[in-house]
């Protein structure tokens, strides 16, 4: 099956990697930056272009890859269902609920299949905590805390540093988390949150969100966007007959490298040795659905109220209240 | 120099504060009293101390200072009776269960004109001290953000009895890091929304066995907050306190009592995490000690003690309302 990219930049080119790797070929990439377009098209013998329409169209290809700024996803999405493709969209799925309520409808009404890249539900070491949960290790669980986050993303001018177009860690990093709480434990009652997103004098944004879960757990979320380097995540799920806990920072390969001062990295891809990638494995996940061998792990469904809980959080840290889900 | 007694030792901390008192040089360690004798008479058998069974007999000994280690609810009793028998006071935390308990203590200590201090250790732990110092140097400029865990493990006994203790392990381990909190940035709590839940020891308490905060503080700063009794028996120590200070000009993490060696017995066929820091208890009832000698408040006064509370009442407010509640200060 043949691949169209839409938005070359950090992820574009990772997923580009991953899809190759499923064998899938990468036959146009498209992205507002025609530079952008050209390095990424270049490694793939694909077609470099500014036209995401013309991309998406092409009769030879099947899939569509999206990878734009957040506020884009949606329309991109719209327009792939529309052209008749199969959509990889990366996360979050849409800035706002109505926006990817408009996108699963099309892609409902054009009959293809829609992946949100919700990865963690991937990582080894998060199938390894499900595993133990399930099997009963630690009891009933009872009360969980995640943590994820590093050094803000993006270069000076990069999206990632407008609040209203990332919406910050809490939407862009946290959602991660967020998605598989509600994949693990069920569906959240009630979310609380304080988000610092700090302009100045330096772009720092440090989220620390409560849900109570309908179940009666209780989880604390924290994501940071405020480190000066690095990144890191931690999990810890208490159990009435146990708990367990992971940190990534105690790892089996470490390696650092001096950054250059005054920007982030463009994006930021947890990673560890591994013998098949976490991000390969959605896509095999994803392929193998539009081959009709199995449902996928992620739902469109799934990734709405994955946007709808970080929309909430960040409903609770404008209005200083709980918010009832 | 200074004779003290303990009163109760219904809290295990007691035991910690009696070896501390034999330790050092400029205390002496004279009497117990606890409402049930058996334990009181052991506990001044293993400590050299005198057992003195009738509560009036106790507080007409000849001493300087009392530590009470009773149950929290018979904290305010036992305050006001030692200290209108003329002894300094220094009191387990939480030095109240509620405000007006608390204040009823403040009062009648200044009334008797003996100094009362609320017992918090962690003010002495080396690990915090020196956060503080770095903190207060200016050195990473403005707190913005704090997340801080206050993680046990299940205490059981009169901890788990709503009567006894006022509360679960919100009542237990919020104090402490809303007292370091204050004594680090120098100001107060104004705001707290709080969850709790009761699904990991629910078959054994009636109390909340963990307690989620979301804190604000004067001029802004955001802070979450884990009390907990979530470690389970199998874990290599008994908790932590843990702070991420997120400031103006980077990050600062403090774990406090994680100065450790890792053990591996197969006598004890778990991991045992020994401790190589200081013991921040000694520095506390030396504190104690020192204030008595110098006339002067301890370090962690009454106040403190009053002003920890309050945020952990209005915790259990939020808890019953579902909303975000003011802190009054």
């Amino acid at each position: 099956m043949n691949l169209a990219i839409i938005g070359c930049g950090g992820i574009g080119r990772m997923h580009a990697e991953m899809a190759a790797r499923c064998g899938l070929k990468i036959v146009a990439c498209a992205d507002k930056d025609p530079d952008a377009a050209k390095a990424l098209a270049r490694r793939y013998n694909a077609l470099a272009t500014t036209d995401a329409d013309g991309a998406i169209r092409r009769p030879d290809v099947d899939i569509v890859l999206v990878t734009t700024p957040t506020p884009r996803h949606a329309g991109v999405v719209i327009d792939a269902a529309k052209a008749g493709k199969h959509i990889f969209c990366e996360k979050p799925f849409a800035s706002t609920v109505q926006q990817g309520r408009t996108a699963i409808a099309a892609v409902k009404k054009a009959r293809v299949k829609l992946f949100v890249g919700h990865v963690v539900r991937y990582f080894h070491e998060f199938e390894t905590l499900r595993a133990q949960i399930q099997a009963g290790k630690i009891g009933e669980p009872g009360y969980v805390k995640m943590y994820r986050g590093g050094i803000y993303p993006g270069g000076p001018s990069s999206w990632f540093r407008d609040y209203a177009q990332s919406g910050g860690v809490t939407f862009d990093c946290m959602i991660h988390d967020l998605d598989w709480l509600r994949y693990m434990f069920g569906e959240p009652d009630r979310i609380f949150c304080q988000a610092l997103r700090r302009s100045e004098p330096e772009k720092l944004d440090y989220s620390q969100v409560t849900l109570k879960m309908r179940n009666g757990m209780l989880a604390l979320v924290i994501g940071t966007w405020a480190h000066p380097a690095g990144f890191q995540v931690k999990v810890e799920v208490c159990g009435s007959a146990g708990m367990l806990q992971f940190d990534s920072n105690i790892s089996s390969l470490s390696a650092m490298k001096r950054e250059v001062k005054g920007a982030g990295p463009t994006m930021i891809v947890p990673s560890s040795a591994e013998d098949v990638s976490p991000y390969e494995l959605e896509w095999r996940d994803f392929i193998g659905w539009i081959e009709g061998k199995h449902e996928p792990r992620v739902t469109p469904e799934d990734a709405l109220r994955a946007v709808e809980i970080a929309l909430a959080a960040l409903k609770s840290a404008d209005t200083g209240r709980p918010v009832e889900l | 120099m200074p004779k003290i007694g303990i009163m109760s030792f219904a809290h295990m901390h007691a035991y910690s504060y009696g070896a501390c008192l034999n330790a050092l040089p400029e205390a002496e360690f004279v009497a117990v009293w606890d409402d049930k004798p058996r334990r009181g008479r052991a506990a001044a058998r293993q400590f050299g101390a005198t057992f003195v069974s009738k509560l009036e007999k106790f507080l007409d000994l000849d001493l300087d200072g009392v530590i009470i280690c009773s149950e929290n609810v018979k904290h305010r009793e036992m305050t006001t009776l030692a200290a209108q028998a003329g002894k300094w006071v220094l009191c387990e935390k939480p030095l109240a269960t509620n405000v007006a308990d608390a204040h009823a203590m403040i009062k009648a200590c200044e009334k008797a004109k003996v100094g009362l201090g609320t017992a918090f250790p962690c003010r002495f732990a080396a690990p915090l001290r020196v956060a503080r110092d770095r903190i207060v140097s200016g050195e990473f400029g403005a707190v913005y953000a704090a997340a801080c865990t206050n993680n046990g493990s299940n205490p059981g006994g009169w901890f788990a009895e709503d009567m006894l203790s006022g509360g679960g392990a919100t009542m237990d381990h919020t104090v402490h890091v809303v007292d370091v909190l204050r004594w680090i940035t120098g100001k107060e709590f104004r705001k707290v929304y709080c969850e709790a839940g009761n699904v990991l020891h629910r078959d054994t308490l009636e109390t909340d066995d963990v307690g989620l905060l979301q804190l604000e503080m004067e001029g802004g700063a955001q802070v979450s907050h884990v009390a907990s009794w979530s470690r389970p028996k199998s874990f290599p120590t008994w908790g932590d306190v843990t702070i991420e200070f997120i400031c103006e000009k980077g990050v600062l993490n403090v774990d406090a009592f994680n100065q450790r060696v890792d053990v591996y017995s197969d006598a004890a066929m778990k991991a045992e995490w020994v401790s190589w820091g200081g013991n921040p208890d000694l520095g506390l009832v030396r504190d104690f000690v020192r204030a008595i000698m110098e006339k002067r408040p301890p370090c962690a006064t009454g106040l403190d003690g009053l002003r920890a509370t309050e945020v952990t009442v209005a915790a259990y407010e939020s808890l019953k309302s579902g909303n975000v509640v003011k802190i009054r200060a």
